[in-house]
């Protein structure tokens, strides 16, 4: 009983605060390549970005919240300004799905420099708003991290009722199922693929901010943390909400857990491993493609 | 008159069989610039450049087994750095422990990387697209962390020391100009025979998975025999690319299995042409060479060879060569006809 609640409650916690933040990226990626049919190989520099504005809005004198609330809203018009300018260019060759995401890699290495070259490569950090922690059950837990847990779990269920309970969800899902049945409908197609582009990038610029205090904010910092969204997604199955919420919530906690027994060097073999098994068992992922059933 | 019960492809593209056999005049000519090249720095005693075209040819050996599997096979691997930091590995280990032998390090180098080949392509040849261009990117990822946590192999640090190799009797790879002209010879061989494989049955094959591998199935070939087959070959050819670095540098470092190299490796092929052999060659050549002259200025070369590389993305997706071998077919039709 002792060992359940003071040596694994504290990783449940742990890894839920990471867990929600890392369904944001995958929220991203999925919506992405569900509706755009692209891999966003820049995800991990869009919440690296994410980041970042929030260090340089912080450094200007802004608090801690206003620079959450910014974010998101810079980082979408960043997203749109890519969709349109860059993917938007080889969409429409044959070869797609190999194109956008070379052109999106491409992307990554420019703006990981451009970090750099900014900021320096010296991690920074942003101090955690809410200070202290909560007693809970004989156990305490940081503030910040229960914040980041809720506020993050409110987000998701808000990313939930506007893809499937709105009318602009139902255009995405459209786009998603038939692009030219939904275009000869009177949707404009071409501005629901930049927005949401721009809204699966605004979700990685978010999970960004959110994680800042927790972890030090660094050029390649979404390198190592697009690695874990991607297994995610791909386990969740490419396209699917409800994958990438299950699956990124599992893992996570798995990560999470394991870490009791194993060093933090073998999670990411772990997670491989499962990603390879679930590969084996279910090619497509464990659930279905956005739009499709 | 073959050519004449084809049927023509929605979109008119060259084959890669095409592609390489359309190139062969500007394969010659980049062999024979790299001799003239070592000619000329022979006679001027230059150290310096002679390791650099070596390092690019080095990387040029990468860079033809990535576009043997991408634009030979369409299967694009984000993680051939793999394969390559496996084989730099084997080797590094081979010459510190057993001898200076330069035919055992590399054997030993390209077989390494080929078992290791086995495994991971059993995972990721049941993917197809994206999701092998994703698996290929994760094993990369885990294996170069476990190599950079292992404390037997260097942890970090890499392996240092590592005892130069005797090629023959009296020919060690600490001549610049004698290992710069085996790593030509290397690479040179390795083109010829993947040009020569692709006029193969099994290149065909190869050139059907790229097109459709459903049809290929159809008409009664396994296509994931051939896939396995493939990078398995590629697997081996990147190990001993690998297996030549030690050699010059005379140490090896998880770097070496990071994306970066396995990225470069693709923006070198993208650059230069995929599906074309000899397109991976000229973007090693072109872009060590950028990285060199833009490095002396600026510590941010990144910016440049990652614009550079969207460029050609989005204007010439074909590549350099591609575009030049596009070209010349189109004016051979045009005298045949």
């Amino acid at each position: 009983m002792d060992w359940l609640h003071f040596v694994l409650a504290p990783q449940v916690i742990n890894g839920l605060s990471i867990g929600v933040a890392v369904v944001l990226m995958a929220l991203g990626l999925t919506i992405i390549f569900g509706l755009l049919d692209v891999i966003n190989m820049a995800h991990g520099e869009f919440y690296a970005i994410g980041a970042y504005v929030a260090v340089a809005l912080i450094a200007a004198g802004l608090p801690f919240w206003w620079a959450l609330a910014l974010t998101p809203p810079l980082m979408a018009v960043i997203g749109y300004a890519t969709e349109r300018g860059l993917i938007q260019r080889v969409f429409h060759s044959g070869d797609r799905h190999t194109l956008t995401l070379l052109l999106t890699f491409g992307l990554s290495i420019v703006v990981e420099d451009v970090l750099k070259l900014i900021f320096g490569a010296n991690p920074l950090r942003i101090d955690a708003p809410i200070e202290g922690a909560t007693e809970m059950l004989g156990l305490f837990f940081p503030n910040y991290r229960l914040f980041v847990m809720l506020f993050g779990a409110m987000v998701i269920a808000a990313v939930w009722i506007l893809v499937f309970r709105t009318s602009l969800g139902a255009m995405v899902r459209a786009a998603a199922y038939d692009r030219h049945m939904t275009a000869s409908l009177g949707v404009p197609v071409n501005v629901v693929y930049a927005a949401t582009f721009a809204f699966g990038v605004a979700l990685a610029g978010l999970a960004g901010v959110l994680l800042a205090p927790i972890y030090s904010v660094f050029p390649t910092m979404g390198t190592d943390f697009v690695l874990i969204a991607f297994s995610v997604v791909i386990i969740g199955g490419m396209g699917s909400i409800k994958g990438a919420v299950i699956a990124g919530l599992v893992l996570t906690q798995i990560q999470s857990i394991s870490s009791l027994w194993i060093s933090p060097v073998w999670s990411d073999p772990l997670l491989f491993g499962i990603m390879v098994v679930v590969l084996m068992w279910r090619p497509q992922g464990l659930f279905g493609r956005l739009g499709h059933g | 008159m073959a050519d004449a019960v084809v049927l023509p492809t929605p979109k008119a593209e060259l084959s890669p069989t095409r592609a390489i056999g359309a190139t062969r005049w500007i394969a010659i000519f980049f062999f024979a610039i790299a001799l003239a090249f070592a000619i000329v720095a022979k006679s001027l005693g230059d150290t310096f450049y002679l390791r650099l075209a070596t390092e690019a040819l080095i990387f040029g050996g990468l860079a033809l087994s990535v576009d043997l599997l991408l634009g030979c096979t369409g299967l694009l691997p984000l993680g051939q750095a793999l394969f390559f930091g496996l084989g730099a590995y084997a080797s590094a280990l081979t010459l510190k422990s057993w001898g200076d032998s330069f035919w055992i390090a590399l054997a030993v180098g390209a077989c390494v990387s080929a078992l290791v080949g086995i495994v991971a392509g059993l995972i990721a040849i049941r993917s197809k697209g994206v999701y092998f261009a994703l698996i290929s990117f994760g094993l990369a990822q885990v294996v170069s962390k476990i190599v950079f946590n292992t404390r037997e192999l260097g942890a970090s640090d890499g392996i240092i020391g590592v005892p130069p190799a005797a090629v023959l009797p009296g020919v060690a790879s600490t001549d610049p100009v004698a290992f710069f002209l085996v790593t030509l010879a290397f690479v040179a061989l390795v083109y010829a025979g993947l040009a020569y494989v692709m006029e193969t049955p099994f290149g065909r094959q190869l050139a059907a998975i790229r097109s459709n591998q459903h049809r290929l199935a159809f008409i009664g070939f396994d296509p994931k025999r051939a896939k396995l087959a493939v990078f398995v070959l590629a697997a081996a050819i990147a190990g001993a690319s690998g297996a030549l670095y030690p050699m010059m540098r005379g140490f090896v470092s998880p770097e070496l299995m990071f994306f970066q190299v396995s990225g470069n490796a693709v923006i070198n092929v993208i650059v230069g042409g995929t599906g074309t052999l000899i397109g991976p060659l000229y973007g090693a050549a072109l872009l060590t060479a950028l990285r060199s002259v833009i490095g002396s200025y600026t510590e941010h070369h990144q910016i440049v060879i990652g614009v550079l590389f969207m460029v050609v993305v989005i204007v010439a997706p074909k590549g350099l060569i591609g575009y030049a071998a596009a070209l010349i077919q189109r004016r051979r039709t045009r005298t045949a006809a």
